[in-house]
């Protein structure tokens, strides 16, 4: 995997751009099921770019009925692009979404 | 000279620890510069036995005035509500506490297990814990909801766990040095001068929770703790930003979450698993807003917030 940010940003975008089928659904409704959700991302190889996208349900537009994006996550650094949570630590465009997006 | 008598009932003694770090008073200012006398304490008492039982009925005879009685620790009920489980002094310790609470002027509980049951009283409770007068929000507890000391004044309820050592001490010395009634208490008895603001009143880490930015990890040097480490400053009536622990830091400063052990539902979700130290969401909005503030207004603010937050806000700060 590429380590500069804006080279992973790219790719991801790609990724993204070229249809790969993540798991959007199901939203994680609990805590429990968002736990799960984490469980799973630990179990991956750091490095594995395309695992922490598909369990993490990425899109690259916001989402839903409230048209829920990045930009609006807590997990979310503006300044940088970059997604905070630990499991996931890649970076993002404020426009995408992902079922892991807390408020 | 105002006589104090402190009692433990189902209790870990935590609260007994933080009145014995007290600075301000500290608990030998009680005594030197406040005219305390301290009839009995479990770390501090003299008497043994026979001689304890025999203090405690002139207490309850009238024969030894006592002005503050303090009781720290739920009382204990079980089993099947004769108390046996926690027997002091030749009898169980509810006795006690009933015959003692008639003739204090003044009781305080100290610590969530005398206020509000706290973790003992939890779900499924098998000791039959309950505070003196409440049982979480439950307004009565042991002593039922109309007790009011010879001063008149409900049980003063100092929660906490532990209680921060200059609340206990300095509700002792109002008390004992004539102003008791000048207390004001809120509707779960607690004195307004202490649990009026909120944990998160002094947070250093309010310019995070102002600019949305999140602690991910114990201990980080930036982000607000409420988002996603469950932290409950925003929803917990406390000074602990105000009035520091050790004169120096607190725990949301330390960069662990208050668990918002002065209120009445502590431990909250009954410390279901997966319930502590994380935020409770519900469709990844939080399950509890912080006081006073709807689930719309939240969403708005984040937006906004986000969006004009400074890139320092993204950075370690030293935060402690």
């Amino acid at each position: 995997m590429a380590s500069d940010p804006e080279d992973i940003l790219k790719t991801i975008a790609a990724m993204l751009e070229a249809g790969l089928e993540t798991e959007v659904e199901p939203f994680p409704e609990t805590d429990k099921e968002f736990a799960d959700i984490l469980i799973k991302l630990r179990q991956l190889d750091p490095n594995d770019l395309k695992g922490k996208l598909v369990i993490g349900g990425f899109v690259d537009h916001p989402y839903g009925p409230e048209q829920q994006r990045c930009m609006e996550c807590m997990y979310y650094l503006v300044h940088r692009k970059w997604c905070d949570l630990p499991e996931l630590a890649v970076p993002v465009e404020p426009e995408w979404w992902c079922r892991l997006w807390r408020i | 000279m105002a006589n104090l008598l402190w009692l433990q009932g189902g209790a870990c003694s935590g609260n007994t620890m933080s009145f014995l770090n007290a600075e301000e008073p500290s608990a030998c200012d009680l005594v030197t510069d406040f005219g305390i006398n301290v009839l009995w304490h479990p770390s501090l008492g003299l008497e043994l036995g026979e001689n304890l039982r025999r203090m405690l009925d002139a207490i309850v005879s009238g024969e030894i005035a006592m002005d503050i009685f303090v009781f720290e620790g739920t009382v204990v009920n079980a089993p099947n509500g004769t108390g046996e489980w926690n027997r002091f002094c030749g009898r169980p310790m509810k006795d006690w506490v009933a015959d003692l609470a008639k003739v204090a002027t003044f009781t305080v509980a100290v610590g969530d297990c005398a206020t509000w049951g706290g973790i003992p009283a939890t779900a499924p409770n098998p000791s039959e814990s309950e505070g003196l007068q409440f049982l979480k929000r439950e307004h009565g507890g042991f002593l039922g909801k109309d007790y009011t000391s010879k001063a008149g004044l409900p049980v003063i309820n100092i929660p906490g766990c532990p209680a921060h050592p200059d609340w206990i001490t300095q509700i002792v010395v109002a008390v004992a040095t004539g102003r008791g009634g000048d207390l004001t208490l809120d509707e779960f008895q607690r004195p307004k001068t202490f649990f009026t603001s909120f944990t998160q009143t002094g947070c250093t880490r309010n310019m995070h929770f102002a600019y949305k930015v999140s602690a991910t990890e114990f201990g980080q040097r930036k982000g607000c703790l409420f988002y996603d480490l469950g932290c409950r400053g925003p929803m917990t009536h406390s000074p602990c930003n105000r009035i520091l622990w050790n004169r120096v830091s607190s725990k949301t400063r330390a960069g662990m979450p208050c668990l918002g052990c002065t209120e009445p539902e502590f431990p909250f979700f009954d410390l279901e698993p997966g319930t502590v130290f994380k935020t409770q969401t519900v469709m990844g909005a939080p399950k509890d807003m912080p006081t006073g503030v709807d689930k719309a207004g939240y969403i708005k603010l984040t937006a906004a917030a986000k969006a004009a937050s400074p890139a320092w806000a993204e950075e370690d700060l030293f935060v402690v």
